[in-house]
This record gives structure tokens, sequence and C-alpha cells, in this order.
């Protein structure tokens, strides 16, 4: 463990822990509401039209568009803490956090054009 | 006859053994407040002269006697041995390389601590008298100075046992923050600067073992979240 040079400092890492902790206030708020949404389904407060209407809504979109951002944002910035930890090989470590990236883009994209109903 | 204490030791000679092993021994209580020091001076005085350890000032200053007991780091000499479960498992500290039985290599500890440079910098002239300090300014140093060092907390954070060779651990970042919260020095940002960094300061994940085993009973953690408090201050 001994180091032959002093390597310095990156200049990084307060990026990474403002988006963690921005993106974990954003999910306190916003990742409660669909459990909301599917107890009021449940206890008969709202049904399937009124559901189907509140999903619709633009401002709902918009909200669901946000959650899903933070939530990929937030489980990106998690697991790739876990790999910086975990895995000592700078190759290795590298090449998941890219493949990470690569597969939870790919969810977001897919989710988003799902939110949007992009291709009609 | 007088009551006798079991201790299970970490044995460790690169020179002999193969690898490591536990030895047994049974040590008599020889006073009242007996402190795990004792107990391995007992060993190493009149049972085993070849036992291996640290110690010097004996009373909780020098930091030199640091050891993994019964699974916790702390400080032999102000460990009580009455009330410790027995056997008393004496290990050296984690994460660190074995020199023998219970000494430790300190080297890369103390070379992460030149990194932080802990001294005062300024950039002012030196003032024909003292640089003052108010008592509100000097009371931002309390819980920060009397670290003495001895490597119980860094040695118990897994954050550095994972990355240590860039992680500079709960000691070194609390003696960091003791120079950044100093009302008289003048390298802050410089300081800051060295320490802004996702392996240097951000590994920290508040596990908080660091406090538990601080044997000065001060708080890195807190220390850590000062700094990253000051960085974000200084983005925003």
């Amino acid at each position: 463990m001994k180091l032959t040079k002093e390597p310095g400092s990156a200049r990084s890492g307060i990026g990474d822990w403002y988006w963690q902790r921005l993106s974990a206030v954003v999910l306190a708020v916003l990742l409660p509401l669909p459990f909301l949404l599917i107890v009021a389904v449940y206890s008969g407060s709202v049904d399937q039209l009124g559901l189907l209407d509140l999903l619709d809504h633009f401002f709902s979109r918009l909200l669901h568009t946000l959650l899903i951002l933070a939530l990929i944002v937030h489980a990106y910035m998690g697991l790739k803490v876990i790999f910086e930890d975990y895995v000592p090989v700078i190759g290795w470590r590298v090449t998941l956090i890219g493949g990470m990236l690569v597969v939870m883009s790919g969810f977001g994209i897919w989710w988003l054009a799902i939110i949007w109903a992009w291709g009609g | 006859m007088s009551e006798m204490i079991r201790l299970s030791i970490f044995r460790f000679d690169p020179e002999r053994d193969d690898k490591p092993f536990m030895q047994s021994y049974e040590v008599p209580v020889t006073k009242r407040g007996m402190k795990l020091l004792d107990a391995l001076n007992y060993i190493k005085w009149e049972l085993d002269g070849t036992l291996t350890y640290r110690r010097s000032c004996g009373e909780g200053v020098c930091g030199s006697d640091g050891l993994n007991i019964n699974g916790v780091n702390g400080l032999a000499c102000i460990t009580p041995v009455t009330g410790l479960k027995q056997p008393v498992h004496v290990r050296p500290l984690p994460g660190m390389h074995v020199i023998r039985d219970l000494v430790v290599d300190m080297d890369h500890f103390f070379d992460q601590y030149r990194q932080i440079q802990p001294w005062m910098q300024t950039d002012t002239p030196t003032p024909e008298h003292e640089r003052l300090q108010s008592p509100e300014e000097r009371a931002l140093l309390d819980g920060q100075y009397e670290c003495i060092l001895c490597a119980c907390c860094t040695t118990s954070c897994p954050s550095w046992w994972w990355n240590g060779d860039r992680f500079l651990g709960p000691a070194v970042l609390l003696q960091a923050n003791r120079w950044i919260v100093d009302s008289r020095d003048e390298a802050t940002g410089r300081r800051l600067d060295q320490l802004e960094d996702a392996f240097r300061l951000y590994r920290c994940h508040q596990i908080m073992n660091c406090m538990e085993a601080c044997p000065k009973e001060l708080n890195p953690t807190a220390a850590i979240d000062s700094i990253k408090r000051k960085l974000l201050a200084r983005k925003s």
C-alpha cells in the first residue's frame, strides 16, 4: 500500500456527491407518489379511466420523467461507488462502470419512450 | 491465588514463521485497574520475552500501543482488562503490514499524514508578536487537535481497507480539518484543492467505525463532513 509518489488531487468527487444527494431528495419527494396511486387504486378511490387520465396528464408525465431520471442518476452513483470500492483492477472498474452506464441509459430511454408514447 | 485472565495473542515472526498463529497465555491480575498493556508487559517480562509490541507513555498520550482488542481497535494502555470477554483476543491493527507480532508498519499512515501538510501556512508577513486568535476561533480547534495519531480510527475504516492507497483515512482527514478550521492558517483554499478528490476524501461513506474506535473520543466523521460542507459552500 506504500506510495512511491504522491498522486495529488483529481479535483473530482464533489459532483458525484452532490448529484447523489440531490437525486435522493427528488426520490424522497416523488417515490411515494406511485405507491399512493397504487393504494388509491386498490382502495377503489380511483378507477381505471381515472388512473389513465392521471397518468396521461402532462404534469404527471413530467413528474414521472423526473422520477425516472433521479432513480437512474441515484442508482448509477451508488453502484459506481460500490464498483470503485470493491473492484481494485482499474480496467475492470472502468469496463463495469461503462457497461452500467450503457445499460442504465438504455433503460432510461426505453422508459421515457413509454412515458411520452414516442412512436405512437 | 490471584485471579487469572486468559489472552490469545497474534504471533508472527516473518523470519521464522510461515504464517501467523494465535498463542494463549494466562496472566494474574496484579493490581486494581490493571490495563491490557500491564498484561502484555507481564507476558514479555515474566513469561515470553519474544512477544513484540510497541509502547511508550503508558497513559494514552503517545498513541504507540494501538491494537485490535476483541475485534475493536483501542489503546492497550487505557483498556482495563476487567470487563473484557475472555480469552482476550489481541491482534495487530487491521489493514496494515505486520512487521512482527503486534507491531505494524506505520510508514504509509504517516506518508498520508505528510500529504496534508500538517503545519500552519501563512501568506501575510509574520507579525511582531504572535498571530492572535479569539476564544471563539480557538474553540473551533477543540475536538480536532487532540488526535494522537494512534491509527485506531483509520485502521478500523473499511473504506481505508479497500482503498487505503488513495483514501486518506479518518485520522489524516481529521488533521486536515484541524488546519482548515484554524483561523490563523491562510492556506484553506489550497488545502481544500488538495482534498477535492473522489478517492482522497469522498471514499468516506459515514460508516462511523472511526468514531467508535477513537480512544480520545473524537469524531473524524464529523470532521470529514465539515470538509465536504466547505467544498460544497465554495462550489455553490
